[in-house]
């Protein structure tokens, strides 16, 4: 089932093997983590060899100047992501490492086929349990599994989706290990990032012109082109020429440059749920000229949020009766609301079993072993291995209440344990990941930092995607955690051509 | 366009047009500080004041007259305020701010060389307080603002598509000038009134905040006449800080995208009434007569805040009455 992964690494004949000097002289790769750019005996893996020729003699003052620059860039542009409760410095940029990560055409070209297959079930899937509900029956998941999940939705029971898309944009983070790449989560709600693959992407390609022309990288610039078909194709069948807009929560949203961003790619209006208002079971929104229609809505709020009538009764941001024409098949909303039952940790525990159930295949892309306390073996291995497993809360985003057992005392562990025992079903495990390590800048040399991939599928009448991902590293040496919020930061992914 | 962009590009023109006065009022008041006497310098910072409608902090201006050195203590903490006081929504950086922050809402609205050109303007004098522009030539740093917000505008000039987010921007800026002008000659004649002999560094100072001496100069030889200047300033047509040019490129505007309904026809006919009065009205007004010229600029100060209120009502916060049919 693992990929193997093109490890072809450059022959070890002796002069080359282990060069290191400049930027990659203090560079040391260890045995328990993947190098996406460094093979055995720390030769350069063949796709990579270009991209360390060029960039090993480079002065180091100049690689530090690229750097900084692409910075100063993203702060002048205003490509920065709010920090929830920090006072004065509301506004942060994602820092960028401008040293790029190589992906092989080999490793790409595999990728896309697990995520284009992964989409499709779990698309197949939503539907589903919205629907007939055959998986249950067949019992390929258990019923409370999916019904007990906060993120399943009743109230889209027998909802008409258009062409079945539940999942319209779709982020799905991925890692490399020694075994191959593994999908950690799928992020089938507001999934974010990728206006950072888009801005990385303008900033290296400036920083290192001449290098990245020389690579033939594969273009990313037409995901908004992309998104805004699949949009399109979700509108209502008697509509010709749809009116598309993003729905954002406003400026004070983490993502809210996103928002604006990719509403000025796809040319829609940008909105907020006060510019909207449904009349005879229409949307339409307040502009100069009076209230216009609207016929697709790629929402960039939460489920609850969406409309106060039928979610949350306190929620400010969406906009009254907009669920119910959303019933009437009068809008279309991208993501359909109630895709998170799809994401949540449990679920994923079942997704090879829902690929082979609804496609008949089996799956290419690896998920994470994982393990779970509503089951009676699964609770047991948990508590028997706490010191060696992470555990998550089933519903928990963002590393919240998370237990990293290795980095635990046995005094936080014994306390979580008992946390599991009260609500089994509201926790799983999964081993620790050794997650791979690309070079990163650090003082001037380069230095090993973790990273993981999201690539960005698309979904409409077809399945679509740029080849290319956001990249997020943790810039703090040692560190798994690539979350933006925690220090977190970005790379540009280069695609290579076959 | 969707009423909240208008309304985000409206506000943006508008506190630009603010600061940049702002600007202009300080370089000109900086000027005053070099030459004149404290009691003169003590008018010129009631006229400014005035005009804008505030009470310093404090309360009271001139309290240390007659002592160089107070006077110029008392310049800096009021320009303090004018510049840097947070708790001043019309200070030079809070309309900056404002401005930018409008403009982070309606990004996606403007093009990205509008956006970094105002974005930096902010960050470049976040982090500013008025000791670090004090002591190496305050002017300076006034002048090199009102150039950046001048390089909006020719920015937004070249590059901005002329549809409604052009008018809009537009609309802001001159609604906001035309006010202020109005204010600002008013202030001009409650605090050097005609009765008594007009200096002539006075009104020179005026055309100067104006930009206007030039032109003033080429139509009415360098003397400089009270009636003159204020006519010249409320009427001339090809000047572009008249309150006449003002009211015309709002008018043009609205003439624009007035969509047929009721209320955008009413901010037509308002702009449309203004430009007739001071087309018709104006020359034929006693001109040496000082009561009925404030009175008409008061009207037109009046006015042009009702102008607004229109706007307001027909652009962006409209009652629905009647829905598009599906």
């Amino acid at each position: 089932m693992n990929q193997k992964t093109s490890d072809r690494e450059s022959g070890a004949s002796g002069r080359r093997s282990g060069e290191r000097s400049g930027l990659f002289a203090d560079y040391r790769t260890g045995p328990l983590h993947y190098d996406e750019m460094f093979g055995s005996e720390n030769a350069p893996r063949e796709h990579c060899r270009a991209l360390w020729a060029a960039l090993k003699d480079m002065p180091r003052e100049e690689i530090a100047q690229m750097q900084k620059r692409a910075e100063r860039s993203f702060l002048h542009e205003g490509i920065t992501f709010s920090v929830y409760g920090e006072g004065s410095a509301h506004e942060r940029i994602i820092p960028i490492d401008i040293i790029p990560r190589l992906v092989s055409a080999e490793d790409w070209h595999f990728l896309e086929r697990g995520l284009r297959q992964r989409i499709k079930a779990l698309n197949q899937f939503l539907s589903d349990i919205y629907g007939a509900c055959q998986v249950l029956a067949d019992g390929v998941i258990p019923v409370d599994v999916v019904r007990g999940c906060p993120q399943y939705r009743t109230e889209m029971r027998g909802v008409e989706v258009p062409l079945g898309a539940y999942v319209s944009v779709c982020g799905t983070d991925i890692v490399r290990t020694h075994a191959g790449f593994m999908v950690l989560e799928d992020n089938l709600r507001v999934p974010s990032g990728v206006s950072y693959m888009l801005a990385n992407r303008q900033a290296v390609k400036t920083s290192l012109r001449d290098i990245f022309r020389r690579h033939r990288v594969r273009g990313i610039e037409h995901y908004g082109a992309l998104l805004r078909q699949t949009l399109a194709e979700l509108a209502p069948p008697a509509v010709s020429d749809p009116t598309i807009v993003l729905l954002t929560p406003g400026v004070y949203n983490s993502a809210f440059y996103e928002h604006m961003f990719l509403a000025h790619e796809m040319g829609v209006e940008l909105v907020q749920g006060s510019d909207l208002l449904v009349h005879n079971g229409f949307v339409h929104m307040r502009t100069t000229e009076g209230l216009r229609r609207v016929d697709v809505i790629y929402r960039r709020v939460d489920d609850d949020f969406i409309d106060p009538l039928v979610f949350r009764p306190d929620s400010q941001l969406g906009t009254s009766g907009l669920f119910h024409a959303y019933q009437l098949g009068n809008v279309a909303i991208a993501n359909a609301p109630g895709t998170g039952v799809a994401d949540d940790k449990s679920v994923y525990a079942y997704v090879p079993d829902i690929i082979r159930y609804f496609l008949n295949e089996e799956p290419m892309l690896a998920n994470v072993e994982t393990h779970l306390c509503r089951h009676p073996e699964g609770l047991e291995y948990t508590l028997d291995n706490l010191d060696r497993l992470v555990v998550k809360v089933v519903g928990g985003a963002g590393g919240h209440g998370m237990l990293v057992g290795p980095h635990a005392t046995p005094a936080e562990r014994a306390a979580y344990a008992e946390e599991i025992r009260r609500d089994p079903a509201n926790y799983i495990s999964q081993p620790t990941l050794d997650l791979s390590c690309a070079p990163c800048l650090s003082d001037g040399g380069a230095a090993p930092r973790h990273v993981d991939l999201r690539p960005f599928v698309l979904h409409g009448r077809e399945t679509r995607l740029v080849p290319g991902a956001f990249c997020r590293v943790a810039l703090t040496p040692g560190s798994l955690v690539v979350n933006s919020s925690q220090g977190g930061g970005g790379k540009d992914l280069w695609v290579l051509p076959s | 366009m969707l009423s909240r962009n208008a309304q985000g590009l409206y506000w943006i023109g508008r506190y630009l047009e603010r600061a940049q006065h702002g600007c202009r009022l300080l370089i000109d008041q900086l000027e005053t500080l070099k030459d004149r006497s404290v009691e003169e310098i003590e008018l010129s910072w009631r006229r400014l004041y005035g005009a804008l409608g505030r009470v310093p902090l404090g309360g009271q201006l001139g309290s240390n007259l007659g002592d160089d050195w107070f006077m110029l203590a008392d310049a800096y903490t009021l320009a303090d305020d004018l510049t840097f006081e947070a708790d001043n929504p019309d200070a030079v950086r809070s309309c900056l701010g404002t401005a930018r922050e409008n403009a982070r809402q309606v990004r996606n609205t403007i093009n990205k060389d509008l956006w970094t050109c105002l974005n930096l303007l902010f960050l470049g004098m976040r982090e500013l307080s008025i000791e670090d522009i004090w002591q190496d030539r305050p002017a300076e740093f006034y002048q090199s603002t009102e150039n950046a917000i001048r390089t909006f505008a020719g920015v937004a000039d070249s590059t901005m598509y002329r549809d409604e987010s052009w008018h809009f921007l537009q609309l802001g800026r001159f609604v906001e000038r035309t006010q202020l002008l109005a204010d600002l000659i008013d202030a001009q004649l409650a605090t050097f009134p005609a009765g008594e002999q007009p200096t002539e560094s006075d009104w020179l100072s005026l055309l100067r905040i104006c930009g206007a001496r030039v032109a003033y100069g080429r139509l009415f030889s360098l003397q400089v006449r009270p009636s003159l200047v204020v006519g010249f300033l409320v009427t001339d047509p090809l000047f572009s800080r008249s309150i006449r040019f003002g009211l015309g490129v709002i008018s043009d505007a609205l003439g624009v995208f007035s969509a047929g309904r009721p209320l955008t026809l009413e901010a037509g006919r308002r702009a449309g009434r203004l430009v007739a009065r001071i087309d018709c009205e104006w020359p034929n007004h006693d001109l040496e007569d000082e009561d009925t010229t404030r009175a008409l600029l008061q009207q037109v100060g009046q006015s042009s805040r009702l102008l607004h209120d229109d706007i307001r009502v027909a652009y962006f916060d409209y009652e629905i009455e009647d829905v598009p049919q599906s």
